[in-house]
């Protein structure tokens, strides 16, 4: 081979080395864009994913697929060789005598006429550098293949694949999760405001095992044994608050809350300054305003017990014990509740039925002594039971909620000034009883006074106010 | 055996006798450079050209002026419809030998020149044609029995008339194959038009000057065969040839117009003439190998000529011209 046919063929190869390796980079940023593209496609099925990190792996796994076929499709071939030559020629104006002369190195034609392309072409090709000749070239895919991948990170980052899938395309479990979270929070907050310990464990772990199942830490089968499990484990708590027997089985749920709201205020009444002694028979004023708890009073005649005749001591006792029962037989209810709420939610079909069925079994809840087959409300919620009315019938005012306010400046008595009329009362349109809305005032006045919403000073005052109310009835 | 020196020595001479001889036809012919530098390859190949254009373009003249320049023999015939073949080829006649005795002996026609005019060649009888196309073909004619060989460089330069068909008989596709070329001329240019008016109807040029001869010609014949050629080039070409094919679809996989409006193909002999006449043009330019773009220009001229078309094309208006410029679109350089 002459001098000018290897100095041809060394150029020759750094040309096609470049090339190839120009190739293989578009090769991998094309197959980086399609691979992050069809994880871009596919982000809405992420969530049907055996193992819940798996998803993570998708362009991997479509850059593995799609890798080999791309690579093997656009392979070097020979064509590419002399289309890469030609190319030369292009550039160089060399009218096809880099090509001519590779095949005729090629062919090993020694002939004059070939000698004299092969100079030709070696004396154009000494001082070529391909990559200043032939830079490479970006197509739009190969600059969008770093964008996507961040768009995809950033997607999966604020799981947007289970938001849309829990929009769009609900998962069996997801939806189950979903509905079982939203039980847990109500019930959690049932629980703390009727200071019910067990169910407020039990929310806490129900609200655990939902979080699990939506961040798709469990799968499907998993979750519902769980649910299992826990359904268990609340019969087992149940039948432990079952004993020994509670007397106020018999009771209707409406009835135990106003009894421990009476309770509440007994205690509270216990405490004044008049009845402090301890020892000594409580006062006239303590037993009116004991008839104003009717609830209370109900228990204390069927126990045949005279308010009249037990000392503080013996009331605190007899108020502690039944507040106690009270509560034990609440929290026993609202356990039982539970479980059947989870037995419905294992045994629902999937499906818009089995949604309209959780809908509609989800509302049942126990009246009375817990039994099933009683009349049943709507929701599936706790606190819906029958005995509180709906919000469209509740004639009675809601005290406002919202973020605690603190007025400035001093307490005490005020000036005030008033007009006072006399007439004669008018009934009004209100079927609810007196008795009713009383007892409803005084339950709200209740929790107001326990909350830290109604400062410290002022409890007293409205404490005495709903007990006013109390004595006024009686006086009727 | 020639060195590279020497390879490219005679390449040199042979551009410069092309740029004589460009230089020396510019003094009587006004544009048409592109038209001669044809007619020059087709004679550095050994082929023969069909002229095509209408009356008082300069074929003639063009012809007869390339006769002179290359100090080669030139002859006219005028084709008229009583035209016999004889006429051409020549005939055998009564003499007297030095004996005296009476003999047979042949007259040459006017088809013994080096370059011979075939003015308005498809005026004549077929019979007549047919007898300039086998001198053509075969380089000789036979008359009683006896072939008489004509004389290399042999080149014929056929013109016809595209219009005025009326009396007059087309030449068979069969015979229009063999031309090595047909060649179109254009209506000139106005910058042309008055140049021509400034050359004709002032004091006459001097007598053209003779740059190349007989002998130089059939060497610069011998080296255009020897132009490499790479496969790839000539598989543009034979892909292109096989694009004039009707049945053939093109490297991009659509059908082109060919498909529609061509009956016969371009023949082997389409790519021969191609293939030679890219040498002859490479070699020309001074360089020692065929490019793509050798190939691309003599495209027109090698082929135009051996396209069949139907009567559709006729309707339609379309010509050989525009089907190659498609096939020449759609066929790609490397595959």
């Amino acid at each position: 081979m002459s001098s000018e046919a290897e100095i041809l063929a060394d150029k020759f190869s750094e040309l096609w080395r470049w090339e190839r390796r120009k190739r293989r980079e578009q090769v991998f940023l094309t197959v980086s864009f399609y691979s992050v593209a069809a994880a871009l496609l596919a982000l809405p099925f992420a969530v049907f994913l055996p193992v819940p990190w798996s998803r993570w792996l998708m362009p991997i796994v479509w850059f593995l697929l799609l890798a080999p076929i791309l690579l093997f499709k656009r392979r070097w071939r020979r064509e590419d060789s002399a289309r890469a030559l030609a190319r030369l020629d292009r550039a160089l104006g060399l009218e096809e005598r880099a090509l001519t002369a590779w095949e005729l190195i090629e062919r090993g034609d020694s002939r004059p006429a070939a000698q004299l392309v092969v100079k030709q072409a070696a004396v154009q090709l000494k001082g070529l550098d391909p990559t200043a000749l032939f830079h490479r070239r970006w197509h739009r895919h190969h600059v969008l293949a770093l964008p996507l991948l961040a768009l995809w990170l950033a997607l999966m980052g604020f799981d947007i694949d289970r938001r849309f899938n829990s929009g769009v395309v609900p998962s069996m479990t997801v939806t189950t999760a979903l509905k079982l979270r939203e039980y847990a929070r109500a019930l959690q907050e049932r629980a703390q405001s009727e200071g019910l310990r067990q169910s407020l464990g039990l929310g806490k772990d129900l609200a655990k095992v939902a979080q699990q199942a939506i961040d798709a830490k469990t799968t499907e089968d998993q979750f519902k044994k769980e649910l299992a499990a826990t359904s268990r484990q609340i019969e087992a708590m149940g039948k432990a608050a079952g004993e020994p027997p509670s007397p106020w089985t018999a009771e209707s749920q409406q009835s135990l809350r106003d009894l421990k709201a009476e309770l509440e205020a007994a205690r509270q009444l216990l405490q004044f300054p008049e009845t402090a002694k301890g020892t000594e028979p409580l006062g006239q004023q303590w037993l009116d305003r004991l008839a104003g708890l009717p609830q209370l009073k109900r228990q204390f005649d069927q126990e045949n017990q005279s308010a009249q005749k037990l000392s503080q001591n013996a009331l605190q006792a007899f108020i502690d014990r039944w507040e106690k029962q009270a509560t034990g037989e609440l929290d026993r209810r609202t356990l039982l509740e539970a479980q059947q709420y989870l037995d419905q939610l294992r045994n629902q079909g999937q499906g818009e039925n089995g949604e309209q069925n959780l809908h509609a079994s989800g509302g049942r809840e126990q009246e009375g002594s817990g039994e099933a087959g009683k009349a049943r409300t709507n929701s599936s919620l706790p606190g819906k039971e029958p005995g509180r009315k709906d919000e469209r019938f509740q004639s009675l005012p809601e005290f406002a909620t919202g973020a605690p306010a603190r007025v400035k400046g001093q307490l005490g008595a005020g000036d005030s000034s008033g007009l006072v009329f006399k007439g004669k009362p008018l009934p009004g349109k209100s079927e609810l009883s007196q008795e009713e809305v009383i007892a409803t005032y005084r339950r709200q006045a209740e929790a107001e006074l326990n909350s830290e919403r109604v400062p410290e000073a002022l409890k007293e005052t409205i404490k005495n106010y709903f007990m006013s109310l109390g004595q006024s009835e009686g006086k009727k | 055996m020639e060195s590279v020196t020497e390879i490219e020595q005679r390449m040199q001479s042979a551009r410069r006798a092309f740029d004589e001889l460009k230089a020396e036809m510019a003094r009587f012919i006004v544009g048409h450079e592109e038209l001669i530098e044809q007619v020059f390859i087709a004679l550095v190949c050994g082929g023969h050209c069909l002229l095509e254009g209408v009356p008082g373009l300069g074929k003639t003249l063009m012809v007869r002026s390339l006769g002179e320049i290359l100090s080669l023999s030139f002859s006219r015939i005028q084709f008229t419809p009583d035209l016999m073949p004889a006429d051409i080829t020549g005939t055998n006649v009564l003499t007297d030998d030095p004996s005296g005795r009476k003999i047979f002996e042949f007259q040459r026609g006017p088809v013994f020149a080096h370059i011979v005019l075939a003015d308005e060649i498809n005026r004549a009888t077929p019979k007549t044609q047919s007898a300039l196309l086998e001198a053509m073909q075969e380089q000789s004619v036979t008359v009683g029995g006896k072939a008489h060989r004509l004389e290399s460089p042999f080149m014929v330069l056929a013109t016809q008339n595209p219009i005025e068909m009326e009396g007059t008989y087309p030449l068979p596709e069969a015979q229009v194959d063999r031309f090595f070329f047909k060649l179109v001329l254009r209506y000139p240019s106005r910058e042309e038009l008055a140049r021509i008016a400034d050359l004709t109807t002032a004091t006459p040029p001097a007598p053209p000057r003779e740059v190349l001869d007989g002998a130089s010609i059939l060497q610069i014949r011998q080296w255009v065969r020897e132009v490499p050629l790479a496969e790839i080039v000539k598989d543009y070409a034979v892909r292109i040839v096989m694009g004039t094919h009707g049945g053939e679809a093109l490297d991009n996989g659509t059908a082109s117009s060919a498909r529609k409006f061509v009956l016969y193909g371009s023949s082997p002999r389409g790519l021969q003439s191609l293939i030679l006449a890219a040498k002859a043009r490479a070699l020309l330019a001074g360089r020692p190998n065929v490019s793509f773009e050798d190939i691309r220009v003599m495209v027109a001229p090698s082929l135009r000529h051996r396209l069949i078309l139907n009567l559709e094309a006729d309707a339609e208006g379309i010509g050989a011209e525009k089907i190659l410029a498609e096939v020449l679109e759609r066929v790609a350089e490397v595959l």
